[in-house]
């Protein structure tokens, strides 16, 4: 049973794959849109430094490597937001989805891992090749350092996966949930400093981001990608990330089934 | 053109009458659509009071920049909601244009008409509170000159995003979906010129001036409302001519939008 669930979720995680792909036009344009924002984030970045050679453990490499990778992240992380899952419970096609032989959390979790590795190889690492053709930017070297970069990546998806499921499960209770979830996806933007590097936040502000699971989504992942959490705080900070992973799984396994218990679904 | 007026402002009632039908919908977005961008800004002021300043501009200067720019782009962003290319590029891919010309009525005026999204006026208050912010911050010498300039510039801005907006829109007779990349000239123009100009690369600077000129619309109007020095040594009059750009700009794009409709076969959908 469990063989057959794990070949259902690779088999859909392959669907939606080769289906991102198709979207070569859409993915050039995109490319193109973040690369020049990344300019223009630098170009600020470099302006406030001035001559200063570091603030607050970040060099001004460091600062605009965080711009490169974090404007990389964004088709990745879907840091916009998501709305395919509300969608379905106002159309009622989740009717048919809450058939299938897969947890609706795995179900969209394998669709979306899948688009998120296509747009994670084409627009992340070609926006962040192309960019160290225009700044030197850092890149990890040490094996060991790839590897925790990329589990604070994958862990980090999944935090954002779970908050942004949880927002969409509004649905269930109002027929708002697309302006809520414009004002909730502004906020995880913000606090997980996607729009500023964390550390260049005044501290009482950073501080509070960190009581919040969003710097687990963008600002962790950069920051284990520049090498500047390294020893405990590395692990600490991994921690953090799995924690939050998990509490999100379970309140939105919680609030998925009090939502289905209401969910009435019009034939037709 | 009374009558397309008149038309146009019969099509605006119906669609506010639409809009206010939910009503918490509406008050929802509205929030949200001012939310999502106070937000950027909000950010932006944590960091330069982190550092002090940007390239010898105070907090209160750049909130002059971006209330600015944001007032102007929220407004276009209203009225020109009709020519948002993402929006207008289904309208010509569903064949849905058809229709359009097929009334007597000019289609610019049809297509301003059609959409109007007073939702986004959410972004106007942020823009507003943005600006009056700066004043609050800023010990400005008003003059008459300035007093009556200023309205001028916001509305040279107006025009010049409206002209990207429909270049972006005619480009979609010919691609039938719409084009990402024109963001980089319109929300990206509207992030470009939140700062001060001579923080950007040289290349970027003279795009932005000899290309699409951006660089007359916000910061050489600033610099005189703000009695900034140039650091750029562009001519004395260059903080005056955003009207005449904005102008010229949006006269090429209409020109673009007649090719555009000559040029235009149905999708046959």
């Amino acid at each position: 049973m469990t063989n057959y669930r794990i070949s259902v979720f690779l088999h859909l995680f392959r669907l939606a794959f080769q289906q991102q792909l198709t979207y070569r036009a859409a993915i050039l344009a995109g490319l193109a849109t973040n690369f020049f924002f990344a300019l223009l984030r630098v170009a600020v970045l470099v302006a406030l430094y001035g001559d200063q050679p570091e603030v607050n453990g970040l060099t001004l490499q460091d600062s605009i490597t965080f711009v490169a990778v974090s404007q990389a992240l964004i088709a990745f992380l879907f840091l916009f937001g998501a709305y395919d899952l509300m969608n379905t419970v106002y159309t009622g096609s989740i009717g048919s989805d809450l058939l299938r032989p897969l947890h609706l959390y795995t179900f969209w979790m394998a669709r979306g891992l899948g688009r998120s590795l296509v747009n994670l190889i084409f627009r992340g690492l070609l926006l962040i090749a192309g960019f160290a053709l225009v700044y030197p930017i850092v890149v990890p070297t040490r094996l060991d350092q790839v590897l925790a970069v990329i589990l604070a990546l994958a862990l980090g998806w999944l935090v954002n996966f779970g908050w942004q499921f949880l927002v969409n499960l509004s649905a269930f209770w109002t027929p708002d949930a697309r302006g809520i979830g414009r004002i909730a996806f502004t906020i995880s933007q913000f606090l997980s400093g996607f729009i500023m590097p964390l550390r260049l936040y005044p501290d009482w502000f950073a501080n509070l981001c960190r009581l919040t699971p969003f710097p687990a989504v963008v600002n962790t992942p950069v920051e284990v990608y520049l090498g500047v959490l390294t020893g405990r705080d590395l692990w600490l900070a991994l921690f953090n990330q799995i924690v939050w992973a998990l509490l999100f799984a379970l309140i939105c396994a919680l609030v998925l089934r009090a939502g289905v218990r209401r969910l009435v679904i019009q034939g037709g | 053109m009374l009558w397309n007026l008149s038309i146009y402002f019969r099509m605006l009632s119906f669609q506010l009458r639409s809009q206010m039908q939910f009503r918490t919908s509406f008050w929802l977005d509205l929030f949200s659509t001012g939310f999502g961008n106070l937000v950027y800004v909000f950010s932006a002021a944590l960091v330069i009071q982190r550092f002090g300043s940007i390239a010898g501009w105070s907090l209160g200067e750049v909130a002059f920049l971006i209330g600015m720019i944001e007032v102007s782009f929220a407004v276009m962003d209203m009225l020109f909601s009709g020519f948002d290319y993402d929006y207008f590029a289904a309208v010509v891919r569903e064949g849905r244009f058809d229709q359009v010309m097929l009334r007597p009525v000019g289609l610019t005026w049809q297509v301003l008409g059609s959409r109007f999204l007073l939702r986004r006026l959410g972004r106007v208050f942020e823009g507003l509170f943005v600006l009056a912010f700066a004043f609050t911050q800023l010990d400005l010498t008003w003059t008459v000159g300035k007093i009556l300039y200023l309205p001028v510039v916001l509305a040279s801005q107006v025009l010049m995003f409206g002209a990207l907006f429909i270049i972006g829109s005619t480009i979609t007779f010919w691609t039938l979906q719409s084009i990402e990349a024109i963001n980089i000239f319109t929300y990206g123009g509207n992030e470009l010129m939140s700062y001060p100009m001579q923080i950007y690369p040289s290349w970027m600077q003279r795009f932005f001036t000899y290309i699409i000129p951006f660089i007359f619309l916000n910061f050489y109007p600033a610099l005189y409302i703000l009695d900034k020095p140039d650091p750029l040594h562009f001519p004395p009059y260059a903080p005056f001519i955003a009207p005449m750009v904005a102008l010229s700009f949006f006269a090429v794009a209409l020109w673009f939008w007649r090719l555009g409709i000559n040029h235009y076969q149905s999708s046959g959908t």
